[in-house]
Formats: structure tokens, C-alpha cells, sequence
């Protein structure tokens, strides 16, 4: 079966006796929709669409939901480090993504980018020392840590900047970076590729990223073998703050415009895209690209939703009840994989 | 206080200090009355109206508190209910779009119940976490309190018997402050002096030896989650009959507050100490603060950068976060390895 032959984990071996193999069988199927369902629900999804919705398959719908997916990939992609490392996910993105594009747009109105761009990365290494410090040194809970983190952070921006939508120059650097396009990809979905690679790089490549995984995978294995972990926490922090820098850059140039309230809903849809790319909310376990064909998924999925006449709502029930699923199968799999 | 000092270890440390330190050892509502302390004192010197104007001190305190009574349940298991915030939206919008009110109570009230068992399910019987879980369902309620309402506020039928609802009903409490009160007796005398209750802390404290010492551990999960269900619900049709409309995006700070009153009230997250005193002294302190902000003008934005801090400040300075850092400063200091506390 084709079921088998797409299995990676080399572990379970084929069984040889039909009567063994129906719970192997079990096992192999729930293991492998939650490993490799992506590709063909992905794939399904898109074939689906491309035939029965009018108007996805076009040319300006595919550079919109790049558009919009560039965004929330980079930041899911960041995010990915976080999730491996068994700290469950970082809520504070929603606060992080609009900080940095509002320093963006503002600070360049009245000063310039530069300014506004290193501003913006100061703001990322706090976020990810904050929240890093209070998860890895103080051993706090991630969930509710950045939850506090994000009211403090989105305060502090309202209040900041009274709420007000800062509107970008229409003839700046910010504006033609996001309205430049090459065929039907915008220049944003060639920054979230880079970016991927980069962070794939450092996830395979790297001492830090094979510290995330092993972190998440037994943490306390890893710190006996010596590893500092708390700054392994920290690391993975950082890194994900790093994605909400850019993601807010990416995301207020394409607008042009920057307002606190932008970036709401990006950390569900960044977290529904590492968990439905397989990336295991267990932690020690998931790939940065995976998390990018996740996007690939959720972002269709809700144009589809768009362009099919489902509002908000519905979206966010679909986008909850993914996670919620995808967790599921994933939680199931490992049940009858122990037993 | 006596029960402390009658159970004394017997390990000569019968003198006054020593008791002290025992009850110090055993309350954890340390931080909760901290807090209260500071904020009562800032409050009595620069808006002394937080106490004059009680009523509404109070009528935040039930509103605060209630959905924190809930999830000190869920939280004493060692579990966590972010759904909170999600589940009053629904349970508004709900009991607003039914005419006979009783009918739309008894509904949302339902509801509330079964969302908790479907929560209850995720976690136990598929085995997600319950932050995960929980997380999911925030986000999949508020999705449907939005299909619920259309995304525009629901108006309440009979705005007469929310008007009522406003009035007071014994002396000088309206019957939403009676309804929290009734809830943290109710609560309290459960999680103290009922088998089930105190069976919490056991499922909290360690749930192996809890199943083996013959405990449902399973049913004891289900019931906390259906409680902090339950009272979820009751908490957002409490805050639609005071505004007379459900607003399907209620919740966002509820959320915030309560978890930041029970840890603040020394609800261990990890499960299994704390107590609904805690929570209610957490919910006060709170309660005198948001008020005492409101009252001196603070900006909301201002406000919720206040409560995120206290809730950050909490969740960092909990026992074991506490044990943590001191482990790895003795490490860093005397640099051998200390037994990890955490783990």
C-alpha cells in the first residue's frame, strides 16, 4: 500500500505476519495522516478549489492569498522553534507583529526606516528575552506568560500610539517593496521563502536548533547533558520574535499602513499552520518547511472560505476546530503507538 | 490559624516563630494578601472612593471572581481552561437571541455544561493538553459567537427583568454580587469539606497515585472542567443582563483578570495546592485596582498593561518558578549541578 511506502520513521518494521500487522496497521495509519496528510490534504484542497470556486484559480486571487500568507508564514515559521521546543506556542506574536509594523511606518514617517527597522529589532530581542527569561529560567507556563505578555505589549502600543493608523509614503521604499510583484509573486512571498530556508538551515544545521529538538523531545536529558537550557529557551524565544519582526515589516508593507489592531488572529493561524504542517505540539518533533506547506493549507483554506461567502466567524471556528483536530490525531497516534 | 498549629510535626518547633513558619509554609495565599495590602493602601490615599462607592467595587469583585471560582477547579487538577473567555461570549449572545429569558438562562447554562464535557473530553479521554485543547475551543467559540450574533451586538428582548437584575435585591447587594458570593461558599465548602472537592487536590497533587489510590481520576477531570463550564456561562449571562446586550466579543479581558486572580491567589498551575480563599483575595485585590484606575481616569490601555504585569509577576514568582531560579543560581554560584526541582 502506498500508506507503507510513504512511512519515514524506519522504526516499526513492515509487518511480516498479516495477523500482527491490523494494529500495526492502526498505528501506521493515524501516525501517517498526521505526518504526511498534509501533503495530500494540501494537494486535495487545492484541486478542490481549483475546480468547484470560482475565481481561486486566477491570477490576482493567487497573489492575494500570497499576500496574505507571506505575513503569517514568517511568523509561523519563527513561531516553528518555539513549538519544538515543547513551550507549547507564543501567543505575544499578535502584539510583536504590530509593534514592529507600527515603529516601521511611524519612525520612517518622522525620522526614517533605519531607525525604525533597528527600533523594531530592539523591540524583538526584549520580547524574546522577556518571554524567553520567564519560561526557560523561571520555568513559568508559555501559555499564560505570553498571554500577560501580550496584553502588556498591545497596551503598551495603544497607548503608545493612541490607536491611530499611521498611513506609509506612497512613494517610499515601504510602498514599492510591497506592491513590487514578479508574475503572480509578490516580493513578500520571496522574503518568507529566504526566510525559511534560513531558519531551516539553522534548524538542521546548527547546534542551537538540534538543542531545540532535544529540548523538546526530553528536557531533562537534555540538561543533564550539560546543556545551559534556559538560554536554549531563550534562543527559541528570540528566534520566533525575530519572524514577528519581519512578519510586521512584510505585513505593513503591503498596506502601507500601520495600526495596532492589524495583526489580530495571526497567532492561531500561525499556530494552526505548524500543527497541521505536523509539527508536534508534544515538542521535539517538526521541520520548518512543513510549517510552510501548513500555511500553504490555511491560507487557502480561508480564501476559499472568503471567496465562498464565509464570514469571520466561520473561519475562526474552521481554524479552531483544525488545531483542535490536528492535535487530535496527532495525540491519538501516539496513544496507540505506546500501547 | 488553630488548625495550623494543631498540626504541628512535632519536630520541637512548638514555639511561636515555628509557627509561624509552618503557616506560612502551608497558606499559599501569600502574594493574593500582598497584593490587597498594597492596593487597598493606594487605594485609601489616593482614591479613597473605591470604598465609598462599594457597590461597584463589589459588582467588579462578583464579576471578576466568578469566572476565577470556576477555574480554580480546573486549575487545582492541574489543568488549565482557556476556553473561559470564549464560553461567556457564547452563553451572552445566546441568552440574548431567546425571548423568554428563563428559557435562554437555562439554555446558555446547558451549553456551558456541555462545552465543558467536550473540553473534558479532548483532555482525558484523546489526551491533548489542556492548554492546546482549550486553545483551540477559545478560538472556535468566538468564531461561533460571531456566526451566533452575525457580528453585531444582540439586544436583549426583555430589558425590564435585566433592569431588575440591576437593583438590589437583600439590603444593599444586587443579586449578581449575591450569586458570587452563593458560588464561593458553594465553592469552598466543595473543594474543603465535599469527597469529590477534596479529591481535586489529590487528582492535582499526583495523578498516578490518584488513580491508584482508586479515585475516577477521569470523572473528577470532566466534573472541574463542567464546573469552570458552567460558571463561565453563568458569568456571561450575568454581564449580558447588565448591559441589557450580548457582545460577541466579550471576554478578552475576563480572561486575563481571572487567570490573573487565582494565580495571584496561589493557585499552584502544576495543580494541587490552593485554595478558593486565595482566589477570592486575588479577585479583590484586582477588583480594588481596576476600579481604583477607572476612578482615577486611567486609560484602559494603561490599565490592562497593569493587570498583564501583575499576571506576569505572578506566574514568574509561583512556588516552583521561585525553586527553579534558585536551583539554577546555585548551580551558577557553587557551579555543581543541583537536583532539578521541576522536573
Amino acid at each position: 500500500m502506498t500508506v507503507e511506502s510513504t512511512v519515514e520513521v524506519g522504526e516499526t518494521p513492515e509487518p511480516a505476519d498479516p495477523e500482527v500487522g491490523v494494529e500495526q496497521q492502526d498505528f501506521n495509519a493515524l501516525e501517517w495522516v498526521s505526518q504526511q496528510g498534509v501533503f495530500v490534504f494540501t494537494a486535495l484542497l487545492l484541486i478542490f478549489a481549483g475546480i468547484f470556486i470560482d475565481g481561486f484559480a486566477s491570477v490576482d486571487n493567487i497573489t492575494d492569498v500570497f499576500n496574505r500568507a507571506a505575513p503569517i508564514g514568517i511568523v509561523a515559521v519563527g513561531m516553528t522553534f518555539v513549538v519544538i521546543s515543547a513551550n507549547y506556542l507564543d501567543l505575544s506574536v499578535v502584539a510583536q507583529v504590530a509593534t514592529s509594523a507600527v515603529l516601521l511606518i511611524a519612525v520612517s514617517n518622522s525620522y526614517n526606516m533605519l531607525l525604525g527597522m533597528a527600533l523594531g529589532l530592539l523591540v524583538a530581542i526584549v520580547y524574546g528575552i522577556v518571554n524567553g527569561v520567564a519560561v526557560g529560567v523561571f520555568r513559568a507556563n508559555a501559555v499564560i506568560v505570553t498571554l500577560s505578555t501580550t496584553f502588556v505589549g498591545l497596551g503598551l502600543l495603544r497607548w503608545a500610539s493612541g490607536g491611530s493608523i499611521y498611513f506609509g509614503d506612497p512613494d517610499g521604499v515601504i510602498a514599492t517593496f510591497g506592491s513590487t510583484e514578479i508574475g503572480p509573486f509578490p516580493l513578500a512571498m520571496l522574503v518568507l521563502i529566504l526566510v525559511t530556508l534560513a531558519m531551516h538551515f539553522v534548524l538542521t544545521n546548527t547546534t542551537f536548533g538540534f538543542l531545540v529538538k532535544s529540548f523538546g523531545s526530553n528536557r531533562h536529558a537534555t540538561r543533564l547533558a550539560g546543556v545551559n537550557t534556559p538560554l536554549v529557551v531563550i534562543g527559541a524565544f528570540t528566534v520566533c520574535a525575530f519572524g514577528a519582526m519581519l512578519g510586521g515589516w512584510v505585513l505593513a508593507a503591503f498596506s502601507n499602513t500601520a495600526v495596532s489592531s492589524m495583526s489580530a488572529g495571526f497567532d492561531f493561524e500561525a499556530l494552526a499552520a505548524i500543527i497541521v504542517g505536523g509539527t508536534s505540539v508534544f515538542g521535539g518533533k517538526g521541520s520548518v518547511l512543513r510549517t510552510l506547506l501548513g500555511v500553504v493549507f490555511v491560507s487557502a483554506l480561508t480564501n476559499i472560505m472568503v471567496l465562498s461567502g464565509y464570514g469571520f466567524g466561520y473561519q475562526q471556528m474552521a481554524i479552531g476546530a483544525l488545531i483542535v483536530l490536528a492535535v487530535s490525531v496527532d495525540a491519538l497516534a501516539r496513544k496507540v503507538g505506546r500501547s | 490559624m488553630t488548625q495550623t498549629a494543631t498540626l504541628d510535626l512535632g519536630n520541637g518547633e512548638s514555639d511561636l516563630i515555628g509557627r509561624i513558619k509552618t503557616t506560612f509554609a502551608r497558606r499559599t495565599e501569600g502574594r493574593a494578601v500582598v497584593l490587597l495590602i498594597i492596593v487597598s493602601i493606594w487605594a485609601l490615599i489616593w482614591e479613597s472612593t473605591v470604598f465609598t462607592a462599594y457597590e461597584v467595587t463589589l459588582g467588579r469583585l462578583a464579576l471578576i471572581g466568578l469566572t476565577a471560582v470556576g477555574l480554580t477547579a480546573v486549575i487545582l487538577m492541574g489543568e488549565l481552561d482557556l476556553s473561559i473567555a470564549s464560553i461567556l461570549a457564547v452563553s451572552g449572545v445566546v441568552m440574548a437571541s431567546f425571548d423568554n429569558v428563563f428559557l435562554g438562562i437555562a439554555v446558555s447554562l446547558t451549553i456551558g455544561l456541555v462545552i465543558g464535557a467536550v473540553n473534558a473530553f479532548f483532555v482525558v479521554v484523546v489526551g491533548i493538553n489542556s492548554f492546546i485543547a482549550t486553545l483551540g475551543m477559545l478560538f472556535f467559540l468566538r468564531g461561533m459567537a460571531f456566526v451566533i450574533s452575525d457580528e453585531e451586538p444582540v439586544v436583549m428582548a426583555n430589558k425590564d427583568f435585566a433592569l431588575d437584575f440591576g437593583k438590589p435585591l437583600i439590603g444593599e447587594f444586587t443579586p449578581r454580587v449575591l450569586i458570587f458570593v452563593l458560588a464561593f461558599i458553594a465553592m469552598h465548602v466543595f473543594l474543603t469539606r465535599v469527597r469529590v472537592g477534596r479529591e481535586f487536590y489529590a487528582v492535582g497533587g499526583n495523578r498516578e497515585a490518584a488513580r491508584d489510590a482508586g479515585i475516577p481520576v477521569r470523572r473528577r477531570v470532566f466534573t472541574g472542567f463542567m464546573i469552570s463550564g458552567f460558571v463561565a456561562a453563568a458569568a456571561g449571562i450575568i454581564v449580558t443582563l447588565q448591559l441589557t446586550a450580548a457582545d460577541p466579543t466579550a471576554g478578552g479581558n475576563a480572561l486575563l483578570t481571572s487567570f490573573a486572580a487565582a494565580i495571584v491567589g496561589g493557585i499552584l498551575l502544576n495543580g494541587g495546592r490552593g485554595s478558593v480563599l486565595g482566589t477570592l483575595l486575588g479577585a479583590a485585590s484586582l477588583a480594588i485596582l481596576q476600579v481604583g484606575m477607572t476612578f482615577n481616569g486611567v486609560e484602559s490601555d494603561v490599565q490592562n498593561i497593569i493587570i498583564g504585569l501583575v499576571l506576569f509577576f505572578a506566574v514568574i514568582t509561583d512556588p516552583n518558578s521561585i525553586r527553579a531560579v534558585l536551583g539554577s543560581a546555585r548551580t551558577f554560584f557553587r557551579g555543581r549541578s543541583a537536583p532539578d526541582p521541576a522536573d
